[in-house]
């Protein structure tokens, strides 16, 4: 039996993704170190909870979720040469149009019928939000990663103007929140954790869309124009309108997403309801190459550092937000390693 | 009505001087050939590193270096991974803008929301004493004053002198300019430099002269507002104020309609800055061709 021999060229190359995503993580230690505070006792603890407990494990696969989804959408804008970086705010809409259905007619309608409705709604508020930036980009030719920028701040308003207004819960004592979600319209929760299905439906969409991408033949149109809009031009695809397909999908995906944290986790809606989620996601499916299944894995580190944040406040002190600063670390290690050639 | 007027057109312009300054500052990137969308977290850091030298020190001088130097450290680790490294342009933006956003929430914790007194205004003798617009113009902080004579002084710099030319070749096309024996890297650094220290500037105009305090993400999008407002001037400094004074004009609108009491809800006012500068895009689009610098619709188009 000949082992096989591992080259010597990929072994180095492991090295190197070592060494760029170790070193972060050392620098991030020394700024923890700078602030005293034990920085090998706060990384183990921070392992530790999350990874290793069951609670923290639930809290990590809540927060990867969406990120899955935006990730995702991301990468179908993405293979079409769109850079969608309203996330953000299109998770924002998909999450207010199906709380307001959910709301308004909520206690009217079985589960059957509301849940889906509720999809829709979501899928609705997502793919319009797109939509905007897809029919300025085809009308006016006005750049998507401004114009789906500059929607996450009207996006933040439209909320505000809701859960202050139409949407104010009369119950919730002039705190600016929509009422709950009723009971019945909620997603099937496991035990008596805030983990649900739709961990399931986000690995089975990302499936789905890699499937979609890889296999199908408006896959292999939605590439070629991403690719080569002349190419694609000449072989008689229409260019536009493909792309802004592209962008409702990937916009309706957001909105997708933004109702099932309506119906599992939130419950209701807040003002921050899908804040950073838009620049996460998008950085997550920017780090797995614009390929959806691979966006699950970095979708998964996102949720993890994220929920690290949290634990690192509870256990030294500092601000949730320095996590941050590990992440862009993180972040701008890969991009300085480069993309695979 | 006239006071409400000269109200508006002051607020319009101590409002847009940030948002001005961004545009200058992504101006010069984008003329080099560089799309800088971490413009925002240069001018949250500058606004951040401007309060706090100010509070320390009590001089907002100084306080206006560090928001410049600030602004600039942010700019050259962009210029570093895109120019040097090649990473791609606008992840490497938003990953800096999350970084500045990152940093200024984690030492900002201590700062929030303490008064501090920086730059006044000051009264230009004669000039102030105009009617409506002498109290608007000339009634203001020297960060503002500067970004007055800014635009065309920049103008001139990038359109009537050799080093703007091979300043703008390098957003055209590198390889003439290598041609011509410049180093493009080099320029493209400069551009980039500069922008990140002007983006500094309008966040320590936004924190030490404009509302002088400090409250976590102070910038609110108006580094993404300024990216946005560069084609709106048509890449041309001497142009900006038009787009910076529009957003402005709607923050200040926003404040003087909440405090007549008009019964209008201030989440459809504050969004109105945004709205405004997507439809003045619009417009701007329907209107005549852009004249985008060729290397950067490399960036944008990949």
């Amino acid at each position: 039996m000949v082992m096989r021999k591992i080259p010597a060229r990929s072994l180095s190359n492991a090295g190197v993704w070592f060494l760029v995503l170790i070193s972060p993580v050392a620098l991030f230690g020394l700024f923890l170190a700078a602030q005293g505070v034990d920085a090998m006792g706060t990384y183990a603890s921070m392992v530790r909870l999350t990874l290793f407990t069951g609670y923290g494990m639930g809290e990590v696969i809540i927060k990867t979720t969406p990120l899955i989804f935006i990730a995702v959408a991301t990468c179908v804008s993405a293979k079409a040469g769109i850079v969608n970086v309203g996330g953000e705010g299109q998770f924002a809409m998909g999450a207010l149009a199906s709380t307001a259905l959910g709301v308004s007619l909520g206690a009217s309608l079985p589960a059957v019928a509301g849940i889906p409705l509720m999809a829709l709604a979501g899928i609705l508020g997502g793919l319009i939000w797109s939509g905007i930036a897809g029919l300025l980009k085809n009308h006016a030719n006005m750049n998507s990663t401004i114009t789906t920028l500059i929607l996450n701040y009207i996006a933040v308003q439209v909320v505000s103007y809701f859960v202050f207004g139409l949407l104010k819960d009369p119950a919730s004592f002039n705190w600016p929140m929509s009422p709950p979600i009723p009971n019945h319209l909620q997603l099937f929760k496991f035990g008596n954790s805030k983990v649900s299905i739709t961990i399931f439906i986000a690995l089975l969409t990302a499936v789905l869309v890699w499937l979609i991408l890889g296999r199908t033949k408006w896959g292999f149109k939605i590439r070629v124009i991403g690719g080569n809009p002349m190419a694609a031009l000449h072989a008689g695809y229409n260019v536009k309108k493909n792309q802004l397909i592209a962008m409702a999908i990937s916009g309706g995906l957001c909105g997708f997403a933004g109702m099932l944290e309506m119906g599992s986790v939130e419950e209701r809606l807040r003002q921050t309801t899908g804040v950073n989620y838009g620049y996460l996601g998008f950085l997550a499916a920017w780090m797995a190459w614009n390929n959806p299944l691979l966006s699950i894995l970095t979708a998964f580190v996102i949720g993890f550092l994220s929920v690290s944040g949290n634990i690192l406040e509870i256990t030294s002190g500092l601000p949730s937000s320095s996590i941050r600063i590990l992440m862009s670390v993180v972040l701008l290690a890969i991009l300085w390693k480069g993309r695979k050639k | 009505m006239i006071g409400a007027l000269t109200l508006l057109l002051s607020g319009a312009i101590q409002s847009g001087t940030s948002v001005l300054y961004g545009v200058y500052g992504e101006t010069l990137c984008e003329r080099v050939g560089v799309l800088y969308m971490g413009i925002e977290g240069s001018m949250v850091l500058g606004a951040f590193a401007a309060y706090m030298v100010t509070s320390e020190t009590g001089s907002p001088v100084l306080g206006l270096g560090a928001g410049m130097l600030a602004g600039a450290l942010l700019a050259l680790a962009h210029a570093y991974f895109v120019i040097t490294r090649r990473t791609n342009q606008i992840a490497t933006g938003l990953t800096l803008m999350f970084l500045g956003l990152g940093l200024t929430a984690f030492f900002g914790r201590k700062y929030t929301s303490i008064h501090v007194d920086g730059f006044r205004e000051l009264a230009i003798p004669l000039l102030s004493k105009i009617p409506v617009i002498g109290q608007a113009i000339f009634t203001q902080d020297p960060i503002t004053y500067i970004s007055f004579i800014l635009g065309p002084l920049l103008w001139f710099l990038i359109f009537k002198t050799r080093t703007g030319i091979l300043f703008r070749g390098t957003g055209e096309d590198e390889k003439v300019v290598f041609a011509y024996g410049v180093n493009p890297v080099l320029f493209r650094y400069l551009g980039v430099l500069a922008g990140g220290a002007l983006a500094g500037i309008g966040g320590a105009q936004l924190s030490i002269a404009y509302t002088h305090t400090w409250i976590e993400g102070i910038t609110n999008g108006r580094g993404i507002i300024a990216v946005a407002l560069v084609i709106l001037a048509s890449w041309n400094p001497a142009k900006a104020y038009i787009g910076a004074y529009i957003f402005g004009g709607a923050q200040a609108l926003q404040l003087i309609l909440q405090q007549q009491g008009y019964n209008i809800s201030p989440f459809l006012l504050l969004m109105l800055p945004y709205v405004l500068t997507l439809a003045a895009l619009f417009a701007m689009s329907k209107q005549k061709r852009q004249v985008m610098p060729e290397e950067l619709k490399r960036v944008i188009n990949n």
